[in-house]
């Protein structure tokens, strides 16, 4: 009986198996942002209350949260892809290690790379707050042991400890991807490359080593604040030091410890791995505000923080609203860019 | 100083006053449990768990403090269960939280909820309290101080009883400063750079540096009566230190955690914290510019379920005996009328303490916080929230 009206029926099983998925989106992504949409149109604080569309259309909360906040959309930005960035430098390495060098401690060591999710982020920003703080170990070192910064010198409250904590909170998003992607690079492509004369990278690697360690230096120094180049302060010598420091580790890591084989199999066939990492890890970087609140100072805060302090505290439910899609759309035209730029068709596509 | 002598110094104050309170509430269970040694005034049965959200260190503890005084002898009088939750960091964050149950008509989870007077009035003003059965809180309409009744939001004491009045003011580590704070203006100390917070939201902080401001001549009006242009004066004196990183952070009760970890010099706090939770070295000082004195007030949400446990607790904590232990232990200024001859018997130095019984060279420079209207609210919100970056 059930199986003949099953089989009679059997074009809608497609239909009925997505139905829970469908649903739940619906409840609880379509709903929500719809309501989030009215908000963001409409007018009034909680205890004043909200006239919302069709009363009113006030379109004009969104060029209004854009240039009261562009600091914190920048902020934002600069953080979140600081934070991918350092991520991908220190996760690519650890990857790949697990993935070709791991042996039989494969597993411990992804076990490792989880294991702080054992605790609760906000637990392990706080301990962050205790080592970074000025009483803690990492200033008793620096400051107290090597006498390299000033006596009143803090890491707490500056944009180095804020995207020191992303980094951190962040790295398991981008190692466990990069480590898949890794991990399914057939062994004996590599050994295909090397037998065609793929061998060290040398000069190639010395040029490209030296302009990315150059570029993400200043980025690095730049945006952290340290360059200040934006304000009166400006010092483009100190950013041209920290450009060519920058430069040489990176010629020197890029002409000596990368070969040709990696460069022309391994790391195009990682891309897949890449693109998901680096979206995983920087869409909750840049939407972030635990780090910012309690690593940072009011100087360091993030949209984040913004769309949190008014929903709780102001109320303003439109502007927040508002905040929340732009912030949305940002990382949406970010993602389509970056799609372009790495050829996803390709990568879905299947190139190996 | 050797260590005895360190020993001997403030705390001992707080323990001698518990083991001698120790008896006296016990006697005073015993007293409650026997035949007819207290009036049992009505018909509801006192049913729970209670739901009691509160501010950090606003409770009594015991030595280890693994558990609180008052609430194990609540427990074991009306025999049930108190979840008491440190819940409440800031009146506008709570709020937030609160707001859209009650909005709804829902019932929040919470059967008592502690409120400043601003906020409490919102609460009380938008009809979203019960009615407190004052037969059931003889105790609190008793012993209620005089000057603490008749406030304009409601006057009969029927939607709220204070839970505890205590001062905005400044609050400094003295080891790490290296000299004793007096005044408002110690906190812009160029000495204390990237070591100093405030407190979030307008209440306290644009009242405290307003009263600074009055006292160089810049604002001629105290808190409670400042224009919007005077607010915009003090945003615009915080301002600079702000963006130089003299000012470190705007935080709620979290500073007590950056006292301890050292990463706060000084910082506008709040009264009895720094004594009741604090290091040695930390200390509170009512500035020469003035004080701000506020009230933190009980209140019934909306839909409670366990409204006469609530109640309960009202009756309790507004008894003398406990609320003198309270008080002792919170150093905050006790609502309750002979709390300070009960407090003489165990502890007479504990009795002159300040931050319990200000004295009136204090209170001649209190002043309570602006209490604006919604449009008002939202633009000094605005000005506050700019400072604090987001």
């Amino acid at each position: 009986m059930l199986a003949a009206f099953v089989h009679r029926n059997r074009r809608l099983i497609p239909y009925a198996l997505m139905a829970p998925g469908l649903l739940w989106l619906l409840f609880f992504f379509v709903v929500p942002n719809v309501q989030m949409l009215v908000f963001s149109l409409s007018e009034g604080t909680l205890r004043t209350g909200f006239t919302s569309p069709p009363e009113v259309w006030d379109v004009a909360n969104y060029p209004a949260s854009v240039t009261r906040f562009s600091a914190n959309f920048a902020n934002s930005l600069v953080y979140g892809g600081l934070a991918t960035i350092l991520c991908f430098l220190i996760g690519y390495p650890l990857a790949y290690a697990i993935a070709f060098r791991g042996g039989r401690w494969k597993n411990l060591l992804l076990f490792l790379v989880i294991a702080p999710f054992f605790t609760s982020f906000l637990i392990r920003t706080i301990s962050w707050k205790i080592i970074l703080g000025d009483q803690g170990p990492l200033l008793a070192v620096v400051r107290d042991g090597l006498g390299l910064v000033p006596p009143n010198f803090s890491i707490i409250g500056s944009p180095l400890a804020v995207v020191g904590g992303l980094t951190y909170q962040f790295l398991p998003f981008m190692v466990l991807p990069l480590y898949v992607s890794i991990e399914k690079v057939d062994r004996r492509l590599i050994e295909a490359a090397q037998d065609l004369y793929a061998g060290p990278w040398r000069r190639g690697g010395l040029l490209v080593g030296a302009l990315g360690g150059a570029v993400v230096a200043s980025l690095a120094f730049v945006g952290l604040g340290y360059g200040r180049l934006a304000g009166e302060g400006a010092d483009p010598a100190a950013v041209g030091a920290v450009a060519l420091a920058g430069a040489i580790v990176g010629g020197a890591v890029g002409a000596t410890m990368i070969s040709q084989a990696f460069i022309r199999v391994t790391f195009p066939l990682s891309l897949p791995g890449v693109f998901a990492a680096s979206i995983l890890t920087f869409i909750p970087a840049i939407g972030d505000y635990v780090n910012a609140q309690l690593l940072g100072s009011p100087k360091t805060q993030m949209v984040g923080n913004v769309i949190q302090g008014r929903f709780l505290d102001q109320n303003d439910y439109p502007v927040a609203a508002a905040l929340a899609f732009l912030l949305m759309a940002g990382i949406l035209v970010a993602i389509a860019l970056y799609a372009r730029l790495l050829g996803t068709d390709e990568l879905t596509g299947g190139r190996a | 100083m050797t260590d005895i002598e360190r020993l001997l110094e403030a705390p001992i104050g707080r323990r001698r006053f518990i083991a001698g309170s120790g008896l006296a509430g016990f006697s005073a269970f015993l007293a409650a449990c026997g035949p007819g040694a207290t009036p049992k005034p009505t018909e509801a049965a006192v049913t729970g768990p209670l739901n009691f959200a509160n501010w950090p260190a606003y409770i009594d503890l015991t030595e280890d403090e693994s558990s609180s005084p008052t609430l194990t002898d609540f427990e074991a009088k009306h025999g049930i269960v108190v979840n008491y939750v440190e819940d409440i960091q800031a009146n506008e964050d709570f709020f937030a939280t609160v707001a859209p149950q009650l909005g709804a008509g829902l019932d929040t989870g919470w059967d008592i909820i502690v409120l400043t007077d601003y906020m409490a009035a919102r609460v009380v003003r938008l009809g979203w309290t019960e009615e407190i059965d004052q037969a059931n809180t003889p105790n609190a309409v008793a012993n209620i101080r005089d000057e603490l009744k008749g406030l304009d939001w409601d006057p009969d004491m029927k939607r709220h009883f204070p839970w505890q009045s205590g001062a905005t003011g400044v609050g400094y580590n003295v080891k790490s400063t290296g000299r004793d704070l007096s005044s408002v203006a110690d906190l812009f100390d160029e000495a204390f750079a990237g070591k100093v917070t405030l407190l979030s939201g307008y209440p306290d902080t644009f009242s405290l540096v307003g009263l600074l401001l009055k006292e160089r001549g810049e604002i001629e009006h105290v808190p409670a009566e400042m224009s919007l242009d005077d607010a915009q004066k003090v945003h615009d004196y915080i301002k600079p230190f702000v963006d130089s990183g003299h000012i470190r952070a705007f935080t709620g009760n979290e500073y007590l955690q950056d006292f301890g970890s050292g990463d706060t010099w000084a910082a506008m706090v709040w009264s009895g914290d720094l004594a009741s939770s604090a290091g040695e070295d930390d200390r509170f000082v009512y500035p020469t510019e003035g004080s701000i004195i506020w009230t933190d007030n009980m209140l019934i949400p909306k839909g409670a379920q366990h409204k006469r446990a609530a109640e309960a607790m009202i009756d309790f904590v507004y008894d003398v005996a406990n609320a003198a232990r309270l008080a002792a232990w919170i150093y905050y200024i006790s609502p309750v009328k002979g709390v300070a001859d009960e407090i003489a018997k165990n502890d007479p130095e504990l009795a002159t303490n300040e931050l319990l019984f200000p004295g009136p060279e204090i209170t001649a420079t209190q002043y309570p916080q602006p209490a604006l209207a919604d449009e008002d609210d939202v633009k000094w919100n605005d000005l506050a929230a700019d400072l604090e970056g987001a």
